[in-house]
């Protein structure tokens, strides 16, 4: 069977009231096997309290919620025994040590001898960079600290899902380039399914991406998609060069006179003029736009091309989309 | 579609198979128990807490008794006036009797206020750390971590709080008066003070579960522990349900004597309340938000 296109955690309808307040609205996820899927939204959006209904430790009030299958409130142990989790502010036993934490995670997942726990715990030491702070009282970690332990905790079992909450966020610029080299080493074993509002993490190392607004799923899609503009209203970017202010007027005149252009934005700069343009309608604006502009011969097109966006332009479009509804 | 695995095609079981490591045992309620149960233990027996239970509870039973036993009868020799004193401190009973009836009135009421003082934060302070959240992410379940709470308490006060003691009474006592106390009577009577302490555990496990910070926590144990004692002169009937004389019936079956109507309905009661609480615990725990 290939299980590339397998799905690992889906939701439908997924939705957590508190008192009055809709924590979470409806959520559809799908999350295929080995992606790395990044959950993303602003602070209070519902990230950390789907990740918890994932795990079991919060109770959805409708939907329903499964990861390898295993439905999340009836089989969470055995979705657990196969995930690693790392939480938004990891805590531990403060006086416990760094091995002895990860002795004792290692311990829910694996029996047999004291050697060999030892040795998967050195390892994932050793992989996290804490080894000579490893016989030290977690109550004396750095933030960096506590995270890089958080990791190393988390796959410790060699997770089939890594589900992280925030985990780059206490992190310094070098601690998160650590984080996310290890996300890429690790998405040819495992899937990843991390919440973030770091938007530059997100679109170096996620293949797909979910945005959260208010308990709302508000965009969902491939990254490469998303920041295509899919989620938004296309917008070509032309750049026109003509002596004669004539056949500007008439080519925008052309352009502005279809019923798929929404709006046309202009600034000139010497003869150079350019143009943002918004459809409606995408595939009219492929066949047609390009060659309503070169009716007229005199114009020269110096650059034509649909918008690409970076992750922050999509996100705060569709947040404030949103959030004026 | 859902990929539905066999747990044991796992890739994280064939990477540990390779290195030699086993799945863990126990699944359902029984998921993660021996590890967190060793860690609760551990907490007891390979910290410094042992030492300092062991001397604790040395100083206040022991030491009390041994006042009794041994101080006060030497004082009262050199100084004739405190012979009355003396005399009376076992309200006229032998003194292997009454060093046997001191030793379970110290435990009941010190006991008590130690089992509620050292349970208090079990539950509340991995509730308000995190911690509990972090280790229900792992594959543990819930009912496990009430009760390897619960039992590693247990544990530490059958240990450090009438165990010991005991042992230590006995030879007070041998010591005292010569006189060996018959071990399986006095064992079955600390097995009733055990049960007073196993009491307020599950009630304050409970309380630890249902409420978020301390202040009830101590205020609904003590209020049962204090308040009970004091309005059973008032409201009589409450002698049926709480363990407020227990100590009492410990010495009588210590004794071999028969238990009145009402010290039957107390041991009955106690035993029952105390299951009813466990079961408050993890039913309300199954549904808590960590």
């Amino acid at each position: 069977m290939d299980t590339s296109n397998s799905l690992v955690i889906e939701t439908h309808n997924l939705s957590k009231v508190y008192k009055e307040a809709h924590a979470l609205q409806g959520i559809d996820l799908s999350v295929k096997q080995h992606s790395i899927f990044g959950f993303l939204g602003p602070n209070g959006a519902g990230k950390t309290t789907t990740i918890k209904i994932l795990l079991g430790l919060i109770q959805p009030s409708g939907g329903q919620a499964t990861i390898f299958g295993h439905d999340v409130q009836r089989d969470s142990v055995a979705i657990r025994k196969r995930t690693g989790y790392l939480a938004q502010e990891p805590r531990y036993y403060e006086h416990l040590t760094a091995r002895q934490i990860l002795g004792y995670t290692a311990r829910f997942f694996y029996r047999g001898p004291k050697d060999l726990i030892e040795a998967r715990v050195q390892e994932m030491l050793e992989l996290v960079g804490l080894e000579d702070k490893a016989d030290r009282p977690v109550r004396g970690f750095s933030g960096g600290e506590r995270q890089r332990l958080g990791i190393a905790q988390a796959q410790v079992n060699y997770p089939d899902l890594l589900i992280l909450d925030e985990p780059a966020a206490s992190l310094d610029p070098m601690g998160r380039h650590d984080v996310l080299e290890v996300m890429e080493k690790l998405r040819k074993h495992t899937t990843i399914f991390y919440s973030t509002h770091i938007l530059d993490d997100v679109q170096r190392v996620s293949d797909t991406v979910a945005i959260l607004n208010r308990g709302k799923l508000i965009a969902k899609a491939p990254i490469s998609e998303l920041l295509a503009g899919d989620g938004c209203s296309a917008i070509y970017d032309i750049t026109l060069k003509s002596e004669a202010e004539a056949a500007l007027v008439g080519a925008r005149d052309r352009v502005t006179g279809q019923p798929w252009v929404q709006n046309l934005n202009l600034e000139a700069e010497g003869s150079l003029t350019s143009w943002q343009v918004s459809v409606s309608d995408d595939g009219a604006a492929e066949d047609l736009l390009l060659r309503l502009i070169l009716e007229d011969r005199s114009l020269k097109v110096k650059h034509f091309g649909r918008k690409t966006y970076n992750l922050e332009e999509v996100f705060l479009e569709l947040v404030e989309k949103e959030n004026s509804k | 579609m859902t990929i539905q695995t066999q747990p044991q095609t796992t890739r994280d079981l064939r990477l540990a198979a390779r290195q030699g490591l086993l799945p863990a045992r126990g699944s359902g309620w029984l998921a993660g128990f021996g590890n967190m149960l060793a860690k609760e233990l551990g907490e007891w027996f390979r910290t410094r807490r042992w030492l300092w239970q062991f001397l604790i509870w040395l100083i206040i039973i022991n030491g009390f008794l041994a006042l009794t036993l041994f101080v006060l009868p030497a004082l009262a020799s050199i100084y004739p006036e405190l012979k009355p004193t003396a005399d009376g401190v076992f309200a006229g009973l032998p003194p292997e009797v009454g060093g046997v009836m001191m030793y379970f009135s110290i435990i009941v009421m010190t006991g008590t206020i130690g089992v509620i003082i050292l349970a208090q934060d079990e539950i509340i302070q991995e509730k308000q750390s995190g911690t509990a959240a972090w280790i229900l992410s792992k594959p543990a379940a819930r009912p496990g971590f009430i009760l390897t709470k619960l039992l590693s308490n247990t544990i530490g006060a059958l240990v450090f709080i009438v165990a010991l003691p005991w042992l230590v009474t006995l030879v007070e006592i041998f010591l005292a008066t010569g006189q060996l106390v018959p071990l399986v009577p006095f064992l079955v009577g600390a097995g009733v003070v055990l049960l007073a302490l196993f009491f307020y555990l599950s009630l304050v496990i409970m309380l630890g579960v249902l409420f978020e910070s301390r202040g009830p926590v101590l205020g609904v144990a003590f209020g049962v522990m204090f308040g009970g004692l004091l309005i059973r002169n008032f409201f009589p009937p409450i002698n049926y349900v709480l363990p407020l004389s227990m100590e009492g019936i410990a010495l009588m079956v210590e004794q071999g004597m028969a238990l009145p109507v009402i010290f039957v309905s107390q041991l009955i009661s106690t035993a029952a309340l105390s299951i009813v609480f466990i079961l408050v615990a993890l039913w309300r725990f199954q549904r808590i938000e960590l």
